[in-house]
């Protein structure tokens, strides 16, 4: 469905030999409708790029992205749904507005927006603050409409970036159980970057592991447990621990 | 504010160790009252300071009228229709002055604020017309409007121009970034797009508080722009102190701060309504 074939992106760096910075090179991916695969690295290595590449906000240098559309025609749809780090909420938009956000521009009426927005508000369970401002909610509940904006524009892909990565231990293992029963409800694909291992094992299907300086694809990881998974599952433990070592290797073997 | 019950005194009920205790609506009420009191206070002493220099004989009363003169002198301006006629022409001049140069400013500092190229390109002409006071342009307002109201309000255009082109300007360059990149995230890639849903709200604050500022210098520019001849309070305040009629010259000061203060109040009303969703 999502197929990234030999994709390779550099930025300009003047101060390099050759004038630039190779950040990634030949990534490949295909991701199969419904999956969740999260792609871990250590902090700046290019994962948050990756996304941006994949999402067309930067152009690769070379290689492609190419999106065939599993999820029916685009109309009044988008292609992705982008989840940020920080919640990224407009802050002068009510909840309800902010979650409408992607749907204006694609030619709904304003009651059809409306209606998309609390739905997807209903789904991350926010229905009753839809008329709130963004200052009013908590870091979990801005992350979750965050989450429902990405969810309302019904996306082929829903892209994350570190969604929890700034919240506190327990608001992000509420919201990691919370986007498995979405995952499930919405049958969603999901690319999920972290630099959180245990995040990585606990969430998806496939874990990619992602260093180097180009940055490339280090390991992958298929991970069969049925969910609703235990938090201290020893397989997922012993997992954690081999794609842990295998980072560490390659940080002390000069590999980054 | 009210200040919290010291936690060690005796018979206080102990709050819970690092919590502070909440001021209740009783102790909070009269604290509000006094701070009213006490603007009253000052008010009360600054009119009677200057009610006593004149009367104490420490300055002539021609040179500083005692404010309770005011009154009698500001009934028989009124009267004499003067004031009406003034004050009519000076808001003609405030209205216009203060509409075209806000909206000109805000227009041209946002169209610089989204544009490099833009920025660069006027940089230096900026640097050199900006230092020019409204003032040092009466020259020339006259010789191209004639003392004419149109005059008047070009003098105050420029003032209000500058204010307003630089609140936008910096309040644009100062839109987050990672916004415009949310904007693009979720297909709002036009210029026109971003300007709208993005940059305009973000920068609205600023732009407001350029505005607000501007209030109050397009009176201070109205003086000015009227000195020179153009009918309306400046002109009336320059008429009354070469007949060292000071009396009437304070009328007229009082009029200004009155009517800034109206339009103040009306103002802060609205951004407040505007910017409701503020924190």
């Amino acid at each position: 469905m999502i197929e990234i074939r030999d994709l390779s992106l550099a930025f300009p760096n003047p101060a390099s030999p050759d004038g630039r910075t190779v950040v990634l090179r030949d990534f490949n991916l295909s991701v199969a409708p419904g999956e969740f695969i999260a792609i871990v690295g250590a902090s700046g290595v290019g994962k948050s790029t990756l996304l941006r590449v994949v999402a067309g906000l930067v152009p690769p240098n070379s290689g492609t992205v190419s999106h065939a559309q599993g999820g029916g025609p685009l109309t009044g749809r988008r292609p992705y749904g982008l989840v940020f780090q920080d919640a990224r909420l407009l802050p002068w938009r009510t909840v309800r507005a902010n979650v409408a956000f992607g749907l204006e521009g694609l030619g709904l009426s304003r009651a059809e927006r409306r209606r998309r927005a609390e739905e997807a508000l209903a789904l991350v369970g926010l229905a009753d603050k839809a008329g709130r401002w963004p200052h009013q909610l908590s870091g979990g509940q801005r992350q979750r409409v965050a989450i429902a904006r990405a969810l309302a524009v019904d996306p082929d892909l829903l892209m994350m970036d570190e969604p929890f990565g700034a919240l506190d231990a327990i608001t992000r293992q509420s919201l990691q159980d919370e986007l498995l029963d979405l995952w499930r409800r919405t049958a969603k694909t999901i690319l999920f970057v972290t630099h959180d291992i245990d995040e990585a094992v606990y969430l998806a299907d496939r874990v990619i592991l992602l260093a180097g300086s180009p940055a490339t694809v280090r390991s992958e990881d298929h991970i069969a447990t049925p969910r609703p998974r235990a938090r201290d599952d020893s397989a997922a433990r012993a997992l954690v621990t081999r794609i842990r070592d295998r980072l560490s290797d390659l940080m002390d073997g000069g590999g980054i | 504010m009210t200040s919290p019950t010291p936690p060690d005194q005796p018979g206080a009920a102990l709050p819970a160790p690092g919590k502070r205790i909440p001021p209740s609506a009783f102790l909070a009420k009269p604290s509000r009252r006094h701070r009213g009191l006490w603007a009253l206070l000052g008010v009360i002493v600054f009119l009677a300071v200057w009610e006593a220099v004149p009367r104490l004989g420490l300055v002539r009363p021609v040179l500083l009228p005692p404010p309770s003169a005011i009154p009698q002198a500001f009934v028989a301006e009124v009267r004499s229709g003067q004031w009406t006629d003034a004050i009519v022409h000076s808001l003609v001049h405030y209205f216009w002055g203060l509409l075209i140069g806000s909206v000109t400013g805000i227009a041209a500092g946002v169209l610089t604020g989204m544009s490099r190229r833009l920025e660069d390109f006027t940089s230096w002409v900026v640097r050199l017309l900006r230092p020019i006071p409204g003032l040092a342009w009466v020259p020339f307002a006259i010789i191209w409007f004639g003392v004419t109201p149109t005059a008047a309000t070009f003098i105050i255009v420029l003032g209000v121009f500058w204010i307003n082109y630089f609140a936008a300007l910096g309040a644009v360059q100062a839109v987050d970034r990672d916004l415009l990149e949310l904007a693009d995230a979720f297909g709002h890639r036009s210029t026109l797009a971003k300007l709208v849903k993005i940059v305009l709200p973000a920068a609205s604050g600023a732009i407001l508080a350029g505005l607000r500022t501007g209030l109050g210098q397009a009176w201070m520019s109205v003086v000015a722009a009227e000195l020179f001849g153009v009918p309306g309070l400046g002109q009336r305040m320059m008429q009354a102190s070469s007949l060292l009629a000071t009396d009437i010259v304070i009328v007229y000061m009082a009029t200004m701060a009155l009517f800034y203060g109206l339009v103040d109040m009306g103002f802060v009303a609205v951004r407040d309504r505007l910017m409701r969703w503020k924190a």
